[in-house]
C-alpha cells in the first residue's frame, strides 16, 4: 500500500505531536486493562473523556485479556507555507467503530475551539497508531479530504523495538495512482524532519534525563553527572582542536591571515587560565572542607545512632540472664 | 565578539579609503582612523600597500603612529614623543584604551597603582571613571572593580592586533589547553569507572550479608523448637549484630 512519495512537500514534525499521540495511546491502553479484569462499569468513566474506540470496546468485550492493542485516532493541526508543512499540535477524536468513521460534529467543534486559541493553525490531517497503514484508513482519509485537499496521515507504531534507531513515526500522503486501470488513492510514505521550539527542546531533554533517578543509588547519579560533564568537555575539546589546526595552518601560511579572527582568538585565550587565582583556591578549598565536614558529621551521627541501638539490644538480651545470676548488663 | 562585528564595517571603509589614496594625503586618513571611537584594530590598514609605502618616505611619522596604535602603549608614546607627531586628544584617549587592553593581556588582576602609572592618572576617581566610561561602556573590556583591594579584575578583554611573534605563543597556549582537557577527559572516565566499581562492590557486599542472615535464620529456626531461652538470646544477638554490620 505504501511506497516512497514524490509530492515534493517537506514535513516538519514537532515533538509535541509525538508525545500527544503516545500519551493518548497509553491512556487508552491503561484504561482498557483494568476493565478487562473487573466489571464493565469502569468503561463508562473512560468514555466520558476524549477517547476513541479502544476503551468503549474493551470494557464490553471484557474477557479477552490479550485484546489487540487499541487504535487511537485524532487530528493533527499546523501551518502550511508553500511547500513546507509544519505540524505543531494534535488533538483526539472519537472514532465510531460501527460506521468506521470519525465523529464529525466533535471534530468541527474542536476545530472551532482551537481556531480561537491558535488562529493560524489549520487541520492538516489525522493520526493513528498501528504498525502499518490499513484499508480502513483510506475511508477516514477521504472523509478528511473535504477539510483539507491533501491531508496527512501520521502513524505511530506503539510497539517498542529496541533495535530500531529512529522514531516509529511515519507520515503518509495520499496520491492518485493508476492501478489496474483504475485511478486509486494510495498511501505513500514521506520523509519528515523534527523541528523544535525552545520550550519543547527543554521538556524533551528533561524527560530524557529522568531515567537515572529511577536507579536511585548515589553511584548511578554520580556516574550520570560525570558522563554529561565528559561529553561537554569532549565537545569543547574538539572545537579547540579545530581552532588549533586553523592557527597552525595560518602560521604555515596555507591560509591567508585573517586578523579579525586572530584578535578574537587572542582575546579568548586571555581568559585562560581561569582557575588559578589565589582567591579561587581559597574559596574552593573552603567549600570543599565544608562539604567534607558535613559528610563526616552525618556519618558520625549515623554511627552513633547505630551504636546506641546495638547497646540497647545487648542490654535487652543480657538483661534476662542477670536475674539468674549470669552475665551482667553490657553497660 | 560583537566588537569585531562593529569594527568590521569601519575597517572595510578605512581600507578602501587608504587604498584609494597615496602619500601625504593618507595622513588625515590615518589620523581619522586612530581617533575613531569604535575602531581598535589597525592591522588591516597597516597591510594596505599604499600605507606600507609611507614607511620609506619622510612622512614615516604617521606610519609609526599607526604602528604604535596597533601594538604599542601610552608609555611607548611618551618615550618616543620626540620622533612622533603630536596626537590630538581623541587619539590620546584611544591610545590609553589600547594600553588597558595590553595590560589585560598579561595579568587578569590589574592593581590600581600600575594602571595609574601606565595611564598617567593621579587619582583613583579619575581612573575608575576612565575605566568605566571609556573602557567598559565601549565594550572592549569586561570586569569587576575592587576598590577595597584596589584592583581591577578583568574577565574579558578584546583582542589587539597581533605582533608577528605572538601567533607562536597562542599556538602554545592552545596546545596546552588541549592537553589539559584531554587529561581531564581521561580522569573523568576513570572516576566513572570507579563509581561503577564501587557500587558493584557495595551491592555484592549487601547481598553477601543478606545471604548470611538468611542462612543463620534457617539454621537457628531448626533449633528453635528444641532449645528455648539461650537460643533466643544468641539468635537475637546474632541477628542484631548482623543487621548492624550492614
Amino acid at each position: 500500500m505504501s511506497s516512497s512519495s514524490s509530492s515534493g512537500l517537506t514535513f516538519k514534525l514537532h515533538p509535541l505531536v509525538i508525545v500527544n499521540i503516545s500519551d493518548h495511546y497509553t491512556r487508552v491502553k491503561s484504561q482498557m486493562n483494568p476493565p478487562v479484569s473487573s466489571t464493565a462499569t469502569t468503561s463508562s468513566s473512560s468514555t466520558t473523556t476524549n477517547n476513541s474506540n479502544g476503551s468503549g470496546d474493551g470494557g464490553v468485550t471484557a474477557v479477552s485479556a490479550a485484546a489487540p492493542p487499541p487504535r487511537v485516532y485524532g487530528c493533527v493541526i499546523g501551518v502550511q507555507r508553500g511547500r513546507i508543512v509544519e505540524i505543531f499540535n494534535s488533538f483526539e477524536l472519537l472514532y465510531d467503530p460501527v460506521t468506521h468513521s470519525l465523529d464529525r460534529a466533535f471534530l468541527e467543534k474542536k476545530q472551532e475551539l482551537y481556531k480561537k486559541v491558535f488562529p493560524h493553525f489549520y487541520i492538516l490531517g489525522w493520526y493513528s497508531t498501528g504498525s502499518d497503514a490499513e484499508e480502513f484508513d483510506m475511508h477516514i482519509h477521504k472523509a478528511l479530504m473535504d477539510i483539507n485537499e491533501s491531508p496527512v496521515y501520521v502513524l505511530l507504531n506503539p510497539l517498542i523495538n529496541p533495535a530500531q534507531k529512529d522514531l516509529p513515526v511515519t507520515i503518509y500522503e495520499s496520491e492518485l495512482h493508476v492501478i489496474d486501470g483504475i485511478p486509486q488513492l494510495i498511501f505513500v510514505r514521506s520523509s519528515y524532519t523534527i523541528e523544535t521550539v525552545e520550550a519543547e527542546r527543554i521538556s524533551v531533554d528533561h524527560v530524557a534525563h529522568l531515567k537515572p533517578s529511577d536507579g536511585g543509588s548515589a553511584a548511578t547519579q554520580l556516574a550520570a553527572h560525570l558522563t554529561s560533564i565528559h561529553s561537554a568537555i569532549k565537545m569543547l575539546n574538539s572545537r579547540i582542536r579545530v581552532l588549533h589546526h586553523y592557527l597552525v595552518a595560518m602560521q604555515k601560511g596555507e591560509i591567508p591571515c585573517e586578523n579579525s579572527l586572530l584578535r578574537q582568538v587572542s582575546s579568548l585565550l586571555r581568559r585562560l587560565p581561569a582557575i588559578e587565582s589565589e582567591k579561587f583556591q581559597d574559596d574552593f578549598l573552603m567549600e570543599y572542607n565544608d562539604t567534607l565536614l558535613i559528610t563526616y558529621l552525618a556519618m558520625f551521627t549515623n554511627c552513633s545512632s547505630t551504636m546506641n541501638e546495638l547497646v540497647d539490644k545487648f542490654n535487652t538480651a543480657y538483661d534476662r540472664h542477670s536475674r539468674r545470676g549470669g552475665r551482667t548488663a553490657f553497660i | 565578539m560583537d566588537i569585531e562585528q562593529k569594527q568590521a564595517e569601519l575597517i572595510d571603509h578605512f581600507v578602501k579609503k587608504a587604498s584609494a589614496l597615496k602619500g601625504t594625503i593618507l595622513d588625515p586618513v590615518i589620523i581619522e582612523a586612530t581617533s575613531h571611537p569604535s575602531l581598535f584594530a589597525f592591522s588591516e590598514i597597516l597591510a594596505v600597500p599604499s600605507v606600507v609605502e609611507l614607511g620609506g618616505t619622510e612622512n614615516s611619522g604617521y606610519l609609526d603612529v599607526l604602528r604604535l596604535f596597533a601594538h604599542g602603549t601610552w608609555t611607548d608614546y611618551k618615550n618616543n614623543a620626540g620622533c612622533l607627531p603630536e596626537l590630538i586628544p581623541d587619539q590620546v584617549l584611544k591610545l590609553k584604551q589600547l594600553t588597558v587592553l595590553t595590560l589585560a593581556e598579561t595579568n587578569k588582576v590589574l592593581p590600581y597603582d600600575q594602571l595609574m602609572q601606565e595611564l598617567d592618572v593621579t587619582n583613583v576617581r579619575e581612573l575608575e571613571d576612565f575605566l568605566i566610561n571609556e573602557c567598559m561602556y565601549a565594550g572592549i573590556v569586561r570586569g569587576k572593580l575592587d576598590q577595597l583591594r584596589r584592583c581591577f579584575e578583568v574577565q574579558f578583554a578584546a583582542g589587539r592586533d597581533l605582533r608577528p611573534g605572538q601567533l607562536g605563543n597562542m599556538l602554545q597556549t592552545l596546545s596546552n589547553w588541549l592537553a589539559t582537557s584531554e587529561n581531564l577527559l581521561v580522569s573523568i572516565q576513570e572516576k566513572i569507572k570507579w563509581a561503577d566499581t564501587m557500587s558493584e562492590l557495595d551491592k555484592k557486599h549487601r547481598k553477601d550479608v543478606e545471604d548470611r542472615v538468611e542462612d543463620v535464620k534457617k539454621s537457628l529456626s531448626l533449633k528453635l523448637h528444641t532449645v528455648s531461652r539461650p537460643t533466643l538470646t544468641s539468635e537475637g544477638t546474632r541477628r542484631s549484630t548482623l543487621s548492624l554490620v550492614e
